[in-house]
């Protein structure tokens, strides 16, 4: 059986420095947010744009929000080495900071915050407290926004829903103008509630519970965090395929000093794909031929079972025994 | 919300209808039965209230080993129930359990979102086939088709880790299950499961349960991660004092 509470994984980073220049798309140091507009794509039998499927973030890793290519902390000794998976390029020559409002790539915290967020960035890779430890590595949640920072996901619509699956866990937005759930129950992953304009699916996700930081570097907002959201999908045509952009729009008085926008590209996984341990986690479905089925267009991909049980696989690098 | 796409030969009273003309699952679904407390005839724990048993012939048919198993897990249930340590409560028990789930339905699949725990279940029903060789998942690898209007799901790849209920009743890894869903009416689901599993049964045995549809308006599934629990005291808000 697994042993519960006795041994923690840290997760995987992943690799800093890809393939030249993000060679597939799926490791870019750059990209072009995609502008609100008209749907140009194909809808579904309830008028929603039709984005089902897979998809992941173009660029990856979970670690540093500020500095998503870049060294987790001053003592990342893997970055310093300077050899393998995590050799360093340049600053200027790294993706740059998730935080796209304020222009100076920082989250605007107020000097308590920033101070409890170094805290937690200088224990990470020796976490002497149970707290050092993201819950992430622990199997919670990603949280509304980090989930999108991790590995692909699948977005899966339905009359009044666009549901997202994730391998932390999974989010619901709600587009049937129901109210929230009662302010004080507060989730790993909110309460969402959205609706289409034209391409970009605009969501309120409030009931957060924070505890999910915005990155391994340590970045978090309150309980009392609003967020709004905005999916700007671009229609079909695009070089390279379907592509969509995400922004997060935190405002929480008790943390920051005023509201600061996340801002993460993502591009579609089809069966052309080449698989991977990050972006790409699915297969092709046992099917005679493995063509499409009678009921999809094109061959059916399926992702496995997506399950987190703490001490279930090797997520990590680091084993730490915890008494 | 649900489609009402009107088909012209329905052997049933009007159920809702996907634009496939296939019965629609889609809702919030529950059980009434208090399976979860224990699957067989059974009087009141301290675990919870008596119930008659939803098991056909009542009692589940194990091999005299897999029986002295069930004892065991009994008495050392408050720790070794899977679920309380808010593992998902896998296949089937998470659809008898206490708690909602979600039916999202299209035509290639269902998805099955629990309010307990992480996992989503996914029930193909594109015509595609389990995959090769054995996998060890906690839901099962689940392949549905149509006869008539009743959805037929065979379940596969188990990595037996689950229960099937508090009082110790389990299946192995080999278990293969085989589901009937059905509408009684709009609201009301006729689950039927049927387990085979050579290493713990000495023959197939099945279950039989109704699920109903939660009728409150604005009623929603509401995330129960509660495997976080343990160490959600750890994760404090930071705050500024």
């Amino acid at each position: 059986m697994r042993s519960h509470s006795l041994i923690i994984f840290l997760l995987a980073a992943a690799p800093i420095v890809a393939l030249a220049q993000g060679a597939n798309g799926w490791r870019e140091t750059s990209f072009v947010p995609t502008p609100r507009g008209e749907w140009k794509g194909a809808l579904l039998p309830d008028g929603q744009p039709d984005v089902s499927g897979h998809w992941s973030n173009t660029i990856g890793n979970h670690n540093n929000l500020t500095d998503p290519q870049g060294p987790l902390g001053a003592d990342d000794e893997a970055a310093s080495r300077g050899n393998g998976r995590r050799q360093q390029k340049p600053r200027s020559e790294r993706a740059p900071s998730r935080v796209t409002d304020p222009p100076d790539g920082q989250v605007p915290f107020q000097p308590w915050a920033r101070a409890k967020q170094e805290e937690f960035l200088k224990y990470l890779n020796n976490p002497i407290k149970p707290e050092y430890v993201e819950p992430f590595a622990r199997c919670a949640p990603g949280g509304p926004t980090k989930s999108f920072e991790w590995h692909g996901y699948e977005i899966r619509q339905f009359p009044g829903y666009v549901v997202f699956l994730f391998d932390s866990g999974n989010r619901v937005i709600h587009l049937d103008g129901k109210p929230h759930l009662p302010e004080n129950l507060k989730l790993w992953n909110g309460d969402s509630r959205g609706h289409w304009e034209g391409n970009t699916l605009v969501v309120d996700t409030t009931n957060n519970n924070s505890k999910a930081r915005l990155g391994r570097s340590g970045e978090f907002v309150s309980e009392n965090a609003m967020i709004a959201e905005q999916f700007i999908f671009s229609t079909n045509g695009d070089p390279g395929g379907d592509r969509f952009t995400y922004e997060a729009t935190y405002t929480d008085p008790t943390v920051l000093t005023r509201p600061f926008t996340i801002t993460i590209p993502n591009r579609r996984v089809t069966d052309k794909t080449p698989a991977d341990d990050w972006n790409n986690l699915t297969f092709l479905a046992k099917h005679e031929g493995s063509g499409p089925t009678t009921i999809e267009a094109e061959p059916a991909i399926e992702a496995y079972e997506r399950v987190c049980v703490e001490g279930n696989g090797n997520h990590g690098q680091v084993v730490v025994e915890t008494k | 919300m649900l489609a009402l796409a009107l088909s012209a030969a329905s052997a049933q009273p009007s159920v809702p209808r996907g634009l496939d003309g296939k019965p629609d699952f889609s809702g919030i679904w529950q059980s009434l039965s208090g399976a979860d407390y224990g699957l067989e005839p059974h009087l009141a724990t301290l675990d919870g209230p008596p119930g008659a048993g939803i098991v056909e012939g009542k009692a589940i048919p194990y091999q005299p080993q897999a029986l002295q198993r069930r004892a065991k897990n009994f008495a050392a249930r408050a720790a070794a129930d899977p679920r309380n340590k808010c593992y998902t409560l896998g296949t089937p028990r998470g659809l008898y359990s206490n708690e909602p789930f979600q039916i999202f339905q299209r035509p290639r699949d269902l998805t099955v979102l629990f309010d307990f725990g992480h996992p989503v279940r996914t029930i193909h029903t594109n015509a595609t086939e389990h995959p090769d060789g054995h996998i060890d998942f906690w839901l099962g690898d689940s392949r549905g088709h149509w006869e008539g209007d009743t959805l037929v799901v065979d379940v596969t790849d188990f990595n037996g880790e689950t229960w099937l209920d508090r009082a110790g009743n389990f299946n192995s890894d080999e278990l293969h299950l085989v589901e009937h869903w059905s509408f009684v009416d709009r609201n009301t689901i006729r689950y039927r499961a049927t387990f085979n599993d050579p290493k713990v049964y000495t023959r197939p045995w099945t279950l039989e349960v109704l699920l109903y549809r939660r009728l409150e308006p604005n009623v929603q599934i509401i995330e129960n991660y509660c495997a976080t629990l343990e160490y959600d005291k750890y994760y404090p808000f930071p705050s500024s004092q």
